[in-house]
């Protein structure tokens, strides 16, 4: 569980955001929703342990991220998945390096289990055919899409996602929503960050308490009796 | 569950090509290192050279028979600072006269033979310092045998000045081109880092602390840096074994090919791949460019 306590922001000398609490069960997925430049890449930043915010706290499992014993952030990272807003890429990266340097750091599961799991999550996201194109050459929605499979390789019990949906764009709406409910029904974390609430999501999303500038709708889990992925 | 994951091998699976290119050329320095390493350890710096065309000469009494020489002889040769003594009889002595001085045939068949027999002494390479000829020679004075000995006081002091100096050459030489080894491999290292940035960058974001990468790659690199030693050494010595078997004045300066096979060589070549693997681990390790300083260990 992660738990955002009373976090305040002070930005160019005004504040941008303060008294704010959240609380991200396991097994929920949730959608931050704000209007551009409210700071939900800064709360991602945040509940990540990327970045210390002016007052407050954020507690994992009743750790805090930001005492002086740096670990739990450590342990965050190793279980926990990102797909930022935008993926700078050098010319030579490649969809398959993406796979490499994911499987560098994929626990538990073997070569061949990750080259098959690779497979599938490419034919998810529509990438089978560019496995080998550079990421330079894709466009916004596959670069998002290639970086969420390279994610969901190493089976993150936590998933951030700053816009991601947005940036795959309306084809991908429904898919992505289906998936993180998936997830969700797996057990794990979801927290994404939108600007608005994606198109068809309305149907499913319950909508809570607004927070500050920030709206926070739950998705309702799906659970399968098959492979989370 | 972190400790499973292996980073070992990252360079290798991150960016292979460069890391062949890269090592393809540490290969190659390594090779010409190990070369210099071996020449320098077989021959001393010109110790060798200077000590195989340096001889001292004990020459004996007429009433010396050839059975108390050839004792003598045998008796010089157990002192440690000794690699070889053997007697010439005054026959022998006679036919190195003439060789060189040629045309000087006459005064034998005037007054007969009149050089007398003596023992020739070399020095050991390794052993070869003023007070070891000194040794020497104070043990050959004394004997009741010995006529007169030679040691080519003038030449020495010459030699001496010539053997440090040239020893200091080459083993400044060596420690400039081993800097210049490490400077290479500390560049190659971060450029390397810089290729790899972002998915240095993508590790710290997923748990791997910059620490632990840092670590795994040093240790990666040593084993790659001991491993290439251990090649460059064994393809050096059997290069050099090749070179004196085709052109044996070469025995005179790195000595014959079974040295470069003793227990010596062998042990010094372990100690070169040693440093070898110290130096890449080195590299590495000062090549490595954190990522972020702050906010993470």
């Amino acid at each position: 569980m992660i738990e955002a306590l009373r976090l305040g922001i002070v930005f160019c000398e005004a504040t941008l955001w303060d008294g704010l609490d959240f609380a991200f069960e396991d097994g929920s997925a949730t959608v931050i929703v704000g209007p551009p430049s409210c700071g939900k890449t800064l709360l991602l930043s945040i509940l990540r342990g990327e970045r210390k915010p002016d007052a407050g706290d954020v507690l994992v499992s009743g750790r805090s991220l930001y005492s002086t014993d740096r670990s739990a952030v450590t342990d965050l990272r190793a279980v926990s998945g990102f797909v930022p807003e935008r993926f700078e890429a050098d010319g030579k990266l490649t969809v398959n390096n993406l796979f490499t340097r994911s499987s560098m750091v994929c626990h538990e599961i073997d070569s061949t289990e990750q080259k098959d799991r690779w497979e599938r999550l490419l034919a998810m996201v529509g990438l089978t055919r560019k496995k080998d194109a550079r990421l330079s050459t894709l466009s916004s929605s596959e670069r998002v899409r290639a970086a969420l499979a390279a994610e969901l390789l190493r089976s993150p019990k936590v998933l951030f996602m700053d816009s991601a949906v947005m940036m795959a764009g309306t084809p991908y709406t429904g898919m992505m929503g289906n998936l993180l409910r998936v997830l969700a029904g797996a057990g794990n974390i979801v927290l994404a960050a939108e600007r608005k609430l994606p198109q068809g999501w309305e149907k499913f999303a319950s909508q809570r308490k607004p927070k500050g500038p920030f709206f926070e709708y739950r998705l309702p889990p799906i659970v399968t009796e098959g492979e989370s992925d | 569950m972190k400790e499973n994951v292996s980073l070992f091998w990252i360079d290798w699976r991150l960016a292979r090509r460069m890391t062949v290119l890269q090592s393809s050329g540490r290969f190659a320095l390594l090779f010409v290192m190990a070369c210099a390493f071996l020449l320098l350890l077989l021959s001393l710096g010109a110790s060798r050279y200077i000590a195989s065309n340096y001889i001292i000469t004990a020459l004996l009494k007429e009433s010396v028979s050839d059975e108390e020489a050839i004792g003598l002889a045998r008796q010089i040769s157990a002192l440690s600072p000794v690699r070889h003594a053997e007697y010439l009889d005054s026959a022998a002595s006679w036919k190195e006269f003439i060789r060189a001085y040629p045309g000087v045939e006459s005064i034998s068949s005037i007054e007969g033979n009149p050089l007398p027999g003596y023992i020739e002494i070399r020095m050991r390479h390794d052993q070869f310092t003023q007070a070891n000829i000194r040794t020497v020679t104070s043990a050959l004075k004394p004997l009741e045998q010995v006529d007169k000995v030679l040691a080519g006081e003038e030449f020495l002091r010459e030699a001496f000045k010539v053997k440090r100096v040239l020893g200091a050459f080459f083993l400044g030489g060596f420690a400039l081109f081993v800097a210049l080894f490490f400077a290479i491999c500390r560049l190659q290292e971060r450029i390397r880092c810089a290729a790899l940035a972002g998915d240095f960058e993508f590790m710290r974001g997923r748990g791997v602390t910059q620490k632990r990468i840092a670590c795994s790659r040093a240790a990666g690199a040593a084993v790659l840096g001991g491993l290439l030693a251990v090649a460059a050494v064994c393809i050096a010595a059997l290069f050099l074994n090749l070179l004196v078997g085709k052109y044996p004045l070469l025995a005179n300066v790195v000595g014959p090919q079974e040295e470069l096979f003793s227990a010596l060589t062998t042990t010094a070549a372990g100690v070169f791949v040693l440093v070898a693997a110290v130096l890449f681990a080195g590299a590495s390790l000062l090549g490595w460019a954190p990522l972020r300083p702050a906010g993470d260990q």
